[in-house]
C-alpha cells in the first residue's frame, strides 16, 4: 500500500519519472492496473484538484501533476484494455470548430480518465457532426466542449444546437475555457460550466448521477 | 452635492456629472463595465477580477451594493468591478484619473534602421510636399512619426494609446468588438477621431509643418488593426484557420479611412498604404521588423522575436522564414497580476536583491508609481530563482520567506506575496502572479523552442536574435536568458531593437525599395502553427519549471 501512496504523491508533486518507475514496479509486483489507477494515481489527481479549487495550487502544477499521470497512464491504458476494464461511463470531448488551443481540454479529458470515466478525445478544430458522430458511436452518456478564444466561443453554440439537433436530448453537454461563463452555458443549452479541471470532474459526476 | 438623482459619475476633478447614456446591459453586469460602455476607459487590467485596484473609485454619496449583495455606504473607495452596476441607484462615483487607461502609456519610439537604403521615397515628395507620416499602430499604442521623406529626416512624434482599449485590451476582444457592422464602424471611428487625428495634428504642431506639406502615410499594425482600419471584417482572423482577408501592400486613402474629415485641411486623395503582413497572427508590424532589423538579409540564421500578448517569432535561414505567434498573454505586459502595470513613467522596471532589501529602477520621467511593469517581473523570476526565494515550481521556499521581516511579507487570498518595499501600500508579487508569468515565459520559451525543432537547429547555431518590442527595450537579457524565456541563447547573441514595427513604417516611406521587399517576404514564408506540434505542449509543461 506505502508504494500505492507513493504513487499518489509522486503524481501530485508532478514527477513524472518516479510516478513512471512506481507505476512500473506496481505491475512488476502483479497489481492489477486498474487497481494502480483508482489506488495510485486517482487519490494523487483527486489532491492536487482538490487544492487547486481551493486556490492553494496554480495552473502550472495542476499541468505538471496531470502530465505525470498521463505518461503512467500511457503505460497501464493497453493493460486496461487487454483486461477488458469497461469504465462506467463515456464522454466525448473536443476543443470546438475555430479553435486549436487543447492543453485546458487536455487537462479535463485527464482529470476525468482519472475519474475512471471512458474518454474519446477527439481533439481540436472539431466540427459539429463530429462530435455528434462520436456520441452516437461511442453510446457516450456525455460530452466536453472548449473553447479559448472569445472569437470561437459562439462555435459552442453551433456545437450544442447540432447535438440537440440530431436527437441526442438526453446527452448532458458541459463548457468551459477561459471565456466561458455559467450564464453563458446556460443561454446556448448547455448543462453545466466547468470553471477548472477538478470541477469539471464534480460537475460531469453530479450530471451523470443525478 | 446633498442630494443624488439616480447614479451620478464624475470624472477626475470634475463638478459635472458624466452623461450615462448606455444603461447595464445584464451581460455586463459590474460598474466598471457600465464606465467602459459610457466612454469612462477605466482601468481593468486585471480583467475584473478584483485583484489589482487600477479600477479604484470614490463613493461621495449615496449606497451602491457590491455583486454579492453587500451594500456599500459613502464615503469608502470602492473597486468598481466588484460593484453592480444600477444605474438608479442614488449615489455619486468619482473616477480619479489614475484609474482611467488615458493615463500616460509609455510610448515605443526608440528605434533604429539597420538596413542599407536608398532615398527613393514611396510617395512624390517634391519641395512642397516631402512629409510622410509613418505609423505604427499598436493594439495598445500608436505612433505617428514625420519623416521628410525626401532627405530621410526624421520631424517630430506624437505617441498615445490606442482608443479601442476601451473595447478590449487585446486583439481577440477587438476580433470578437468589429465582427459585427456596428462595432467595426465603432473601433474605426475612435481610432480615428480620437487617436490617429489628434496625433497626426500633434507631430504637425511639433514639427511645425502645415498639413498640405503631407505627401502621405505609410502604416504599420498587426494584421486585425490593419483591418480595422482599412474597415474589413476581421471575423475570420478569430477562428482557424485565421485566414485575414487580406495581407498584401494595400493602398487606400485618407477619404477612405475617414482621416480627411478629422484633420482640417488633409486632402483626401492623400494615399495611406497599408504594410503587407504574413499571416493572421503575423502581421506587418513583423514583416516591417524583419525588413528594418537588416535580418531579411543575413548570411547567417537568425530570429525575430516580439514579446507582447501574442508572442510572434520569426526564423530566418537562407533567406527563409518559418514563423509562430504564440499565446503569452498580457502577463508581461503587466495584466493579471497584483500591482502589474504597462511600461509607463514612474513604473518599477529594474529589480534585485541586494542581500536585505530590493534594488528597485524606475523608468524615468514622471512620479514613483505603485506599479511594476514586465521587465522587472522577469527580474524578480531571475533574482528569486538565483538567490534562492524560488523554487522550481514557482513558490517560495518557506525559511526564505519566513526570514523576510515581517512588513516584507503578506498572506493573502491569492497565497503568499512579498513586498516591494516595506510601506504597507507597497507593491506586492504574490505566488499567483509568479504562476502566471510561468505561463507567460513558458509559452514564449516553448514556441522558440519548437520553432528551432521544425528547421532542425539549436539556439548557439543562431546569428543574432533581434529582440522588439517595448518591453524588449526595458529587460535585462541575461535575466532573460536565465529564466528560459530565450531558452539556450547566449547574450551576445541578442540585438534589443526597440520598435522595429516603426522603424518598417519609416523606412518603407523613405525607399520604395523596402516596401517591395517585405512584400516578397510572404512567398517565403512558412507558417508554423504550434498548437498542430505535438511537442509543443511538452514544451510548455518543460517550460513552466523555473
Amino acid at each position: 500500500m506505502s508504494e500505492m501512496n507513493a504513487l499518489s504523491a509522486a503524481v501530485e508533486k508532478g514527477k513524472r519519472n518516479d510516478a513512471k518507475l512506481l507505476t512500473q514496479q506496481l505491475l512488476d509486483a502483479g497489481h492489477k492496473p486498474l487497481d494502480i489507477v483508482e489506488q495510485g494515481l486517482v487519490p494523487g489527481m483527486s489532491a492536487i484538484g482538490e487544492k487547486f479549487k481551493n486556490n492553494e495550487v496554480f495552473v502550472p502544477e495542476m499541468l505538471i501533476a496531470a502530465r505525470a499521470m498521463k505518461e503512467c497512464m500511457i503505460l497501464l491504458e493497453p493493460l486496461l484494455a487487454k483486461a477488458g476494464i469497461k469504465p462506467k461511463y463515456t464522454a466525448v470531448i473536443g476543443t470546438v470548430q475555430g479553435d486549436l488551443h487543447d492543453i485546458g481540454k487536455n487537462l479535463v479529458a485527464m482529470m476525468w480518465k482519472g475519474a475512471n470515466i471512458g474518454v474519446i478525445d477527439l481533439g481540436t478544430n472539431v466540427p459539429p457532426e463530429k462530435f455528434v458522430e462520436a456520441i452516437k458511436a461511442h453510446n457516450a452518456q456525455a460530452v466536453g466542449l472548449s473553447a479559448l478564444l472569445t472569437t470561437t466561443m459562439p462555435a459552442m453554440k453551433t456545437t450544442v444546437d447540432a447535438i440537440r439537433a440530431a436527437g441526442l436530448t438526453s446527452t448532458k453537454i458541459l463548457i468551459g475555457g477561459a471565456p466561458v461563463t455559467a450564464e453563458y452555458a446556460k443561454e446556448i443549452g448547455a448543462d453545466a460550466y466547468g470553471t477548472d479541471a477538478a470541477s469539471a470532474v464534480d460537475s460531469l459526476l453530479a450530471l451523470l448521477e443525478a | 452635492m446633498s442630494q443624488t438623482r439616480g447614479l451620478c459619475i464624475h470624472r477626475g476633478d470634475s463638478a459635472e456629472a458624466a452623461p450615462l447614456l448606455h444603461a447595464p446591459d445584464a451581460a455586463k453586469p459590474t460598474l466598471a463595465d457600465l464606465l467602459l460602455a459610457n466612454n469612462i476607459p477605466i482601468e481593468t487590467r486585471c480583467h475584473q477580477r478584483g485583484w489589482c485596484r487600477g479600477c479604484r473609485a470614490r463613493l461621495e454619496a449615496g449606497h451602491l451594493e457590491t455583486l454579492d449583495g453587500h451594500t456599500i455606504a459613502a464615503p469608502a473607495d470602492i473597486l468598481t468591478c466588484t460593484i453592480r452596476a444600477d444605474a438608479s441607484a442614488e449615489a455619486t462615483v468619482r473616477v480619479p484619473e489614475r484609474s482611467l487607461v488615458s493615463a500616460r502609456p509609455r510610448v515605443g519610439v526608440t528605434f533604429s534602421i539597420d538596413t542599407p537604403y536608398r532615398v527613393n521615397p514611396l510617395f512624390p515628395a517634391d519641395g512642397a510636399r516631402a512629409i510622410t507620416a509613418a505609423i505604427d499602430l499598436g493594439t495598445t499604442t500608436v505612433v505617428v512619426l514625420l519623416v521628410n521623406a525626401a532627405t530621410g529626416e526624421l520631424l517630430a512624434r506624437a505617441g498615445g494609446l490606442n482608443a479601442q482599449v476601451q473595447y478590449g485590451d487585446n486583439v481577440l476582444t477587438r476580433i470578437a468588438h468589429g465582427s459585427t457592422t456596428d462595432g467595426l464602424a465603432q473601433l474605426r471611428e475612435i481610432v480615428i477621431t480620437k487617436t490617429l487625428a489628434p496625433l497626426l495634428t500633434e507631430a504637425l504642431r511639433k514639427a511645425d509643418c502645415a498639413i498640405d506639406q503631407l505627401n502621405g502615410i505609410t502604416v504599420a499594425g498587426n494584421t486585425t488593426m490593419l483591418h480595422l482600419l482599412a474597415g474589413e471584417n476581421p471575423a475570420s482572423i478569430g477562428v482557424a484557420p485565421f485566414t485575414p482577408v487580406f495581407l498584401e501592400t494595400t493602398r487606400v486613402d485618407c477619404e477612405r479611412i475617414g482621416l480627411a474629415a478629422r484633420v482640417k485641411g488633409l486632402a483626401g486623395e492623400r494615399p495611406v498604404v497599408l504594410l503587407p503582413g504574413l499571416s493572421g497572427y503575423v502581421g506587418a508590424d513583423i514583416a516591417a521588423g524583419i525588413v528594418a532589423t537588416g535580418m531579411a538579409f543575413d548570411e547567417r540564421p537568425s530570429l525575430l522575436l516580439d514579446l507582447g500578448t501574442n508572442g510572434e517569432i520569426a526564423l530566418q535561414r537562407d533567406r527563409a522564414f518559418f514563423v509562430s505567434a504564440t499565446a503569452a498573454g498580457p502577463a508581461f505586459e503587466g495584466s493579471g497580476l497584483s500591482s502589474g502595470t504597462r511600461a509607463e513613467d514612474g513604473a518599477i522596471a529594474d529589480l534585485a536583491w541586494a542581500g536585505e532589501d530590493w534594488r528597485i529602477g524606475r523608468l524615468g520621467g514622471g512620479t514613483a508609481s505603485r506599479g511594476i511593469c514586465g521587465s522587472a517581473y522577469l527580474d524578480f523570476l531571475a533574482e528569486g530563482k538565483r538567490h534562492g526565494l524560488l523554487e522550481a515550481n514557482g513558490r517560495f521556499r518557506d525559511a526564505w520567506w519566513t526570514a523576510l521581516p515581517e512588513p516584507m511579507r503578506e498572506r493573502t487570498c491569492h497565497g503568499r506575496a512579498i513586498r516591494i518595499g516595506s510601506e504597507p501600500d507597497a507593491p506586492r508579487i504574490s505566488e499567483a502572479d509568479v504562476a502566471r508569468l510561468l505561463q507567460a515565459k513558458a509559452a514564449i520559451g516553448a514556441g522558440v523552442e519548437t520553432l528551432l525543432a521544425r528547421v532542425g537547429m539549436a539556439a548557439r547555431e543562431i546569428g543574432t536574435l533581434y529582440l522588439a518590442g517595448g518591453f524588449g527595450l526595458h529587460l535585462n537579457v541575461a535575466n532573460a536568458i536565465a529564466i528560459g524565456l530565450l531558452p539556450g541563447f547566449d547574450p551576445a547573441q541578442v540585438r534589443v531593437v526597440g520598435n522595429s514595427a516603426l522603424a518598417g513604417a519609416v523606412l518603407a516611406a523613405i525607399d520604395r525599395d523596402a516596401l517591395a521587399e517585405m512584400e516578397t517576404l510572404r512567398a517565403r514564408t512558412t507558417i508554423v502553427e504550434l498548437n498542430h506540434d505535438p511537442a509543443f505542449e511538452d514544451r510548455y509543461i518543460d517550460h513552466l519549471s523555473l
